[in-house]
């Protein structure tokens, strides 16, 4: 059976198949330039390395990081004689950047968890490592070497809470003995009792004999105060006398008071008068002044301004 | 004979006439009155005093719309304010004047409030503004302007103390020649008093001693003891600088007894202390 295919279906195959071809590979070409890039392959690398006894943690991709940026990564592992040497290649621009005495320790992003990174530590020196540089290293702690550490601090302070709680438990001890002592107490309290009321009975006693002189002592209050009383009537007289002198004197002063008012009131018109006579007066004066031939001798310097002195200029003007 | 005699009295009751006395309102009666205050405090001393009466004539001035009043007070106040040494006041009551351009002073009473404000500057040491007032007021001071010998002495002494003794020289040279008549002559000895200390400054201090000698002779005349004091002092400088020590001590001694009598304490105690030298 065969099939007839349209006229004109596969003209100019091989140019379409070459096209189909090309974009594919230029596409494929795109990919893969797309992947060195992200990846790195089109910058230049600078080789570290350090050889470490155990490389547990330490993969190949890892990356490596100072002051938390990331670098590089773990190019290459390899077995040697002291243990696994660590390849680590390095951004060729960032080389520089780690000084000489840098070493390298395994790190996690996180403290304890998070990624796994191999941390550069600056070293003090001023040159910068050279390509293909050895470093030290130092590897992570484990979470025994963790444990270890924090029961080493903590131990101490268990002890210190332990001899405090002992402390604690003595100090009962010291309650027991204190709770017998205040039992004794408690045992004598009916002669202290007793002893109290004899006491109080005593001061009953005292009490009424001093309530006894007492009543003497008023008594001889009461006789001095006769006494006063029979002195204050000529004190009143002779205080009412001094009073009747003082108002008399008031008196007196208010009248001349009214007299000097009714002086001032009579003398008023004669201060208007002089007043007006001296306004008058001045009036005349200044007549005079102005007529001639006395203008000329009253006339004014000056039209009533203080001089402006350049001298004032110099900021002594202040010490006049 | 009684037409001659007649024709006489008529001549001498005409000569007698006087134009009527002008009663003004009472505001205007407590304005001259407050003036005559201010300035018998003035002439007694009491610049404080004087101050008080100047801002209440100022102050009746403003009310009276009085603008020859107002800048008359108004610079009075200013002198009086820098005497107290309150500067800033002195700068506050000029400025009714300057800072008034629609109240119609007149150009006499503008360039008296400008060349005051330019000394006022020029004492607080404000060369720049001094210089730019002054300059104002000579804009406006004509050729023959009355101000124009205190104006070219500030500028003379702006000139000296911003370093420029020849300048200054110049100037006081010129503040010299417009300073005539009597009522030049403070500003006379003020320009002898300048260009003997522009030339001193010049380092010619035996030219320095004939001006200041006029000048010295010219305020005693005045009666003005600040004067006197300063150039008694220029002198001993420029005798100290001639190497005439014995000069210069007896000018210090003339001014210590000078400012003791004025009891200007702090001169005093600079003199004293240069004469214990």
């Amino acid at each position: 059976m065969s099939v007839t295919l349209p006229p004109g279906r596969f003209t100019r195959l091989v140019l379409k198949v070459n096209v189909f071809l090309l974009i594919a590979l230029v596409l494929v070409a795109a990919f893969l330039g797309m992947v060195a890039y992200k990846q790195g392959w089109l910058v230049r690398q600078s080789p570290l390395h350090f050889v470490t006894p155990n490389a547990l943690g330490i993969n190949k991709g890892m990356p490596v990081k100072l002051h938390g940026f990331t670098i590089g990564q773990v190019s290459e592992l390899k077995l040697a004689e002291a243990g696994v040497d660590v390849q680590l290649s390095i951004v060729s621009e960032y080389l520089r950047r780690i000084p000489q005495g840098s070493y390298a320790r395994h790190a996690r992003e996180a403290g304890v968890i998070g990624t796994a990174v191999i941390d550069i530590v600056p070293g003090q020196g001023t040159m910068p490592l050279a390509e293909g540089a050895a470093i030290r290293f130092e590897p992570a702690r484990g979470i025994a070497e963790i444990i270890d550490d924090f029961r080493r601090q903590a131990v101490p302070a268990f002890n210190e809470v332990k001899q405090a709680m002992s402390q604690i438990g003595r100090s009962g001890e010291d309650l027991t003995t204190i709770l017998s002592a205040l039992r004794v107490e408690v045992e004598q309290l009916p002669a202290t009792h007793r002893a109290v009321r004899k006491l109080v009975e005593q001061a009953t006693k005292a009490t009424t004999e001093l309530n006894q002189q007492a009543g003497a002592t008023l008594a001889a209050t009461e006789r001095v105060a006769h006494g006063v009383d029979r002195a204050l009537p000529a004190l009143s007289e002779k205080l009412s006398a001094s009073i009747d002198s003082i108002d008399a004197a008031a008196v007196q002063l208010k009248k001349t008071g009214q007299e000097a008012q009714a002086t001032l009131r009579n003398a008023q018109p004669l201060l208007d008068h002089s007043e007006s006579a001296a306004r008058e007066a001045g009036d005349v004066l200044s007549a005079a002044k102005r007529v001639w031939p006395l203008s000329d001798t009253f006339k004014e310097a000056t039209d009533g301004m203080l001089p402006i002195d350049s001298f004032e200029a110099q900021g002594k003007g202040r010490v006049r | 004979m009684s037409r001659w005699l007649a024709a006489c009295l008529v001549a001498l009751i005409a000569a007698c006439a006087a134009a009527p006395i002008e009663r003004g309102s009472p505001a205007q009666a407590r304005l001259s009155e407050a003036q005559a205050r201010a300035a018998a405090f003035a002439r007694s001393g009491d610049y404080a005093g004087a101050a008080r009466f100047y801002g209440e004539a100022l102050r009746i001035a403003t009310s009276l719309e009085n603008a020859d009043a107002i800048a008359a007070n108004a610079i009075n106040l200013s002198i009086v304010d820098q005497w107290l040494g309150r500067d800033a006041e002195a700068r506050a009551a000029l400025a009714a004047v300057l800072d008034e351009p629609r109240a119609g002073f007149s150009e006499r009473r503008k360039t008296q409030a400008e060349l005051r404000r330019a000394i006022l500057e020029a004492g607080s040491g404000n060369l720049g503004a001094a210089e730019i007032w002054a300059g104002e007021a000579e804009r406006r001071c004509a050729t023959r302007c009355e101000y124009a010998a205190a104006i070219l002495n500030v500028r003379a002494q702006l000139a000296l103390d911003s370093g420029h003794a020849a300048e200054a020289a110049r100037l006081a040279s010129a503040a010299l020649e417009r300073a005539g008549g009597e009522a030049g002559r403070p500003e006379a000895a003020n320009a002898l008093r300048t260009l003997g200390r522009a030339r001193h400054a010049q380092g010619d201090a035996t030219r320095a001693i004939e001006p200041l000698s006029q000048a010295l002779a010219i305020d005693r005349e005045l009666g003005d003891p600040r004067k006197i004091l300063a150039d008694l002092n220029e002198l001993a400088r420029a005798a100290e600088a001639m190497g005439d020590v014995r000069a210069a001590r007896d000018y210090r001694e003339r001014g210590l007894a000078v400012s003791r009598a004025m009891n200007d304490a702090r001169s005093s105690a600079e003199l004293e202390a240069l004469l214990r030298r």
